[in-house]
């Protein structure tokens, strides 16, 4: 089978053709004609594609969507529907929709869509992760360094800059926005984020763990306080503890040499550390 | 002013606030209340001392007793003796590491006695976050000279006589850069200032930054008038907290005293200066790409012409340059040209800072007049090799420069002299190493650097730091073939002759200088599969010495696999099933029992289990070695 489909709509006929385009194609296809129904199917049944319509009778469509992510935050989600107005699409575009089919739909748009989404569930492409520190809140504070900068010549640095202290990191959400903000292609946002090495599009530990690896640190051992992190801790360079406690990141010079091997623990610089026992620095975090 | 009879001068310089300084202050300050000495004794956070490796530091005055490694519980010890009693503690003074000689008096100490004090002339001396002491120290007097007697030629001419050269890197002559700048027409011009001090390893600006920000102003406001900015922008790295801090209050301060801002001390001249922060970009040290940065965009630099002082930042004419270079400027300007000539040698005219770092005794911020022997800065000011260790190279410039070894040390340090060797002077990082570092591991290292931070517009520099890279990491990893060397040389003139940037001009000095001076380490990693310092783990083979052994047990002790065995008075054995070639043995070991063999060994024996076939084994690598 090519994978597992819940189509939810109020009209028999849309749930009747969607079937019957897609299964001959060998696809799995479940239907249900209102959300309510499709919340149970999906609460019992695992699905790799979600197509529904916006506009349904008692829960819309974009209620569902938001109670669909609940339940399976990395679901795939296909939206039909026959009244495109602005702001329905706004709102399942904020749902991190990953396609949209425009009612009415030919047979062959219908499956080009499900093929493109299926395949991409396989490559492991799932829908943007939700971002929990973007709150409203959040939101609205960072309107507030953007019209702080807004009229600045060469802004874009220092909103990023106080966006990654906001937030922690700067996840896609956040780069739209700040793109939106201050008109910007979102493009060039990303080629400034991915430029500078401050900046992380990765979210941080509880406690942030910095590795100088200047020259001074590196004849002192520092490849090796890595390596006992990384092992210790079970992370990567850059990577984060499944606990979310310890993130590991090396920094190409603290400019603390006289202190080499330096290592930084949140705020506070630890110097001359012999590599053997750089697991001790951890101990006051247990 | 308070008068004192004491002064204590804490320094609170990145290295020792890490070492707990602020703490050590706090208590003293409590200590001195609660003693009723608070109006006798001053307690001074200064910029950072210079000598990091002691830290935290102190020196009380008048007397200039240099207290080091000072930690709270000393504290109530430094008050009831030396305070009260007027009996300097003595184990808190520096004791010289060769002859463990002990030095009470600062002055005495050939740390600071063998330096030349003039970018760095405050360090130590003044509260950073005090304008007042600034200016007790002649602070903006040459600012106000430069404004109220002296036309922009006047300024120019003065510099471009005192021979200073931009202490960046590329050592290009300040005055002429101004000198281009101002005969550029432009409604509006900008003065910048580089405090995105990338090379890893080097912390003179950081310094100067945290300890004299002023200094590095009023070079600023000297600079502005000589090309007529009314603009300016230091950049600072983010990385640098306690540097931007420092200086945000030093400009509002100047604010307020009316040195910053409109009409400057009723000269109608105006000046604005605004910190950037930098966000990590080894290639924003270099100007253009600086400039992009500052205009919020990725710091890519550009082909020159057109040069920045003619369109520069927004297309405006615009000078940069680098923290040190302002630092020197004020006192140029106050005590004239010929003054600033009397160091240094004909071409490479004053003072330079530099970091001096790695396996030495003495870590620290040092400053020597040009032309000082190597030999001498790592010597007598940084009191030789740490830990009785060998030394093997210095490495001058960082990623853009490369590692002098022993027989060189007598070269003076002076552009033009170290060029000559294939290293550069670079911004002022000075590491050194010793016969732990294995050079083709070392080369590797800033091959990694640049590979990383290139900015990726040109493919000389993209493509081909990352074919070094790969070329030097086979060679490490045992897949060297003979040909490489003369392959590293070839690309290696193709990127210095096509790349757009310094960035990749300079790449790939680190492995041509290695090559030219350490072309036994990478003929022996190729040709014998085998690194005699150890790093390169898979060319080596840790092995004992029996004969030398003298069962102490010291590497028994650090082995981190216990993979060394032997009881008492049995020579001792490693393990090589268990070994992972961490070099823990190899350090530890005080009579030179432990050897590296080459990668081959370490299968023979393995694969050995009679004990007198191994004991062959042992004594031909041995002897072997010895040839």
């Amino acid at each position: 089978m090519k994978g597992n489909i819940l189509v939810v709509d109020d009209e028999q006929i849309v749930l009747k053709s969607c079937e019957r385009i897609l299964s001959p194609e060998g696809y799995g296809v479940d239907t249900a004609t209102s959300a309510k129904e499709a919340l149970s199917l999906l609460d019992r049944n695992f699905y790799d594609l979600v197509i529904t319509d916006i506009k349904m009778p008692e829960m819309d469509g974009i209620e569902f969507m938001k109670q669909a992510r609940e339940k399976n935050p990395d679901i795939n989600i296909i939206v039909i529907t026959g009244y495109p107005s602005q702001e329905s699409i706004k709102e399942a575009l904020r749902l991190r929709i990953i396609d949209y089919l425009p009612k009415p739909f030919s047979p062959t748009h219908l499956l080009e869509v499900t093929g493109n989404a299926i395949d991409l569930k396989k490559r492991g492409v799932t829908p943007e992760p939700q971002v929990e520190v973007y709150t409203e809140e959040v939101s609205a504070k960072l309107d507030a360094v953007i019209n702080k900068y807004k009229h600045k010549p060469g802004s874009l640095i220092p909103v990023l800059q106080e966006a990654q202290e906001l937030v922690g990191y700067l996840p896609p959400v956040v780069q739209r926005h700040i793109a939106g903000g201050l008109k910007i292609p979102v493009s060039e946002v990303h080629g400034v984020v991915s430029f500078y090495s401050f900046f992380t599009m990765k979210p941080k530990g509880k406690h942030n763990i910095r590795v100088c690896l200047g020259t001074a640190c590196y004849v002192k051992g520092a490849e090796e306080i890595v390596k006992k992190f990384s092992d210790g801790l079970k992370l990567d360079v850059g990577g984060i503890t499944s606990d979310k406690k310890f993130s590991l990141e090396t920094v190409r010079c603290l400019g603390a040499c006289g202190l080499a091997p330096v290592v930084v623990i949140d705020k506070d610089t630890h110097g001359s550390i012999n590599p053997v026992k750089t697991l001790d620095l951890l101990k006051e975090f247990e | 002013m308070e008068k004192y009879r004491t002064s204590v001068m804490l320094c609170g310089g990145t290295g020792c606030i890490a070492g707990g300084s602020l703490k050590v202050k706090n208590a003293l300050i409590d200590e001195l209340r609660n003693r009723g000495l608070e109006n006798e004794i001053n307690v001074v956070v200064t910029g950072c001392n210079g000598f990091c490796a002691q830290g935290p530091v102190m020196t009380v005055y008048p007397e200039d007793i240099f207290y080091e490694k000072v930690t709270v519980s000393d504290v109530p010890v430094i008050i009831e003796e030396h305070f009260i009693k007027g009996r300097p503690v003595e184990r808190l003074l520096y004791k010289e590491p060769v002859k463990k000689q002990t030095i009470p008096l600062m002055r005495d100490i050939p740390f600071f006695n063998l330096q030349v004090l003039r970018a760095l002339r405050n360090k130590g001396l003044i509260d950073a976050e005090k304008i007042d002491e600034y200016i007790a120290r002649d602070g903006y007097q040459a600012a106000a000279k430069a404004l109220t007697e002296m036309t922009p030629e006047q300024v120019i001419d003065e510099l471009k006589r005192s021979g200073l050269r931009g202490r960046g890197g590329a050592g290009f002559p300040t005055g002429m850069k101004w000198e281009l700048c101002s005969r550029v027409k432009g409604d509006r011009k900008y003065i910048l200032c580089n405090g995105d001090e990338g090379d890893p390893g080097a912390f003179m600006d950081r310094s100067i930054m945290e300890a004299d920000p002023h200094v590095v102003l009023e070079g600023m406001i000297i600079g502005a008038k000589a090309i007529g900015a009314d603009k300016g922008y230091i950049y600072v790295r983010a990385e640098y907290p306690l540097a931007v801090h420092r200086l945000q209050l030093a400009i509002n301060q100047a604010k307020e005293y009316g040195l910053l801002g409109e009409n400057i001390l009723g000269t109608g001249f105006n000046l604005d200066i605004e910190i950037y922060l930098g966000a990590g970009a080894f290639v924003c040290g270099e100007e253009t790409a600086l400039m992009r940065s500052i205009e919020g965009k990725r710091g890519m630099p550009r082909p020159r012409p057109p040069f920045p002082a003619q369109k520069g930042l927004w297309d405006k004419p615009s000078v940069l340059n680098n923290v040190e270079t302002y630092a020197n400027i004020p006192q140029i300007i106050l005590n004239g040209a010929d003054w600033y000539r009397s160091l240094g040698t004909e071409k490479s005219t004053g003072t330079k800072v530099f970091a001096l770092t790695g396996a030495i005794n003495n870590v620290g911020l040092i400053e020597v007049p040009m032309g000082i022997p190597l030999r001498k800065i790592i010597y007598d000011i940084g009191g030789g090799i740490s830990k009785n260790r060998k030394f093997k190279a210095v490495q001058l410039g960082g990623p853009s420069g490369g590692c002098i070894p022993e027989y060189l040390l007598d070269t003076p340090v002076t552009y033009e002299d170290i060029v000559q060797t294939g290293a550069i002077v670079g911004s002022g990082g000075m590491v050194v190493m010793n016969d732990l570092n294995c050079m083709v591991s070392v080369a590797k290292f800033f091959l990694e650097f640049t590979t990383d931070e290139s900015c990726g517009k040109c493919p000389p520099c993209r493509i081909g730091t990352t074919v070094m890279l790969d070329i030097l990491t086979n060679i490490t990893e045992g897949r060297g073939k003979e040909e490489y060397i003369e392959l590293l040389q070839d690309i290696s003139q193709d990127i210095i002759a096509t790349s757009l940037c310094g960035l990749g001009q300079t790449a790939p000095n680190p492995v041509l200088t290695t090559i030219k001076y350490f072309r036994d380490e990478y003929e022996s990693h190729i040709n014998e599969k085998w690194c005699k310092t150890g790093v390169c783990k898979e060319l080596c083979t840790f092995y004992v010495d029996e004969e030398k052994c003298k069962a102490c047990g010291a590497c028994k002790r650090v082995c981190p696999q216990n993979a060394v065995s032997g009881e008492k008075k049995v020579p001792h054995r490693i393990d090589q099933s268990k070994c992972i070639q961490c070099r823990s043995c190899y350090e530890a070991c005080k009579f030179d029992s432990i050897k590296i063999g080459p990668r081959s060994l370490r299968e023979r024996l393995m694969e050995t289990t009679d004990q007198e076939a191994l004991k062959e084994i042992y004594t031909a690598a041995i002897a072997a070695k010895e040839e």
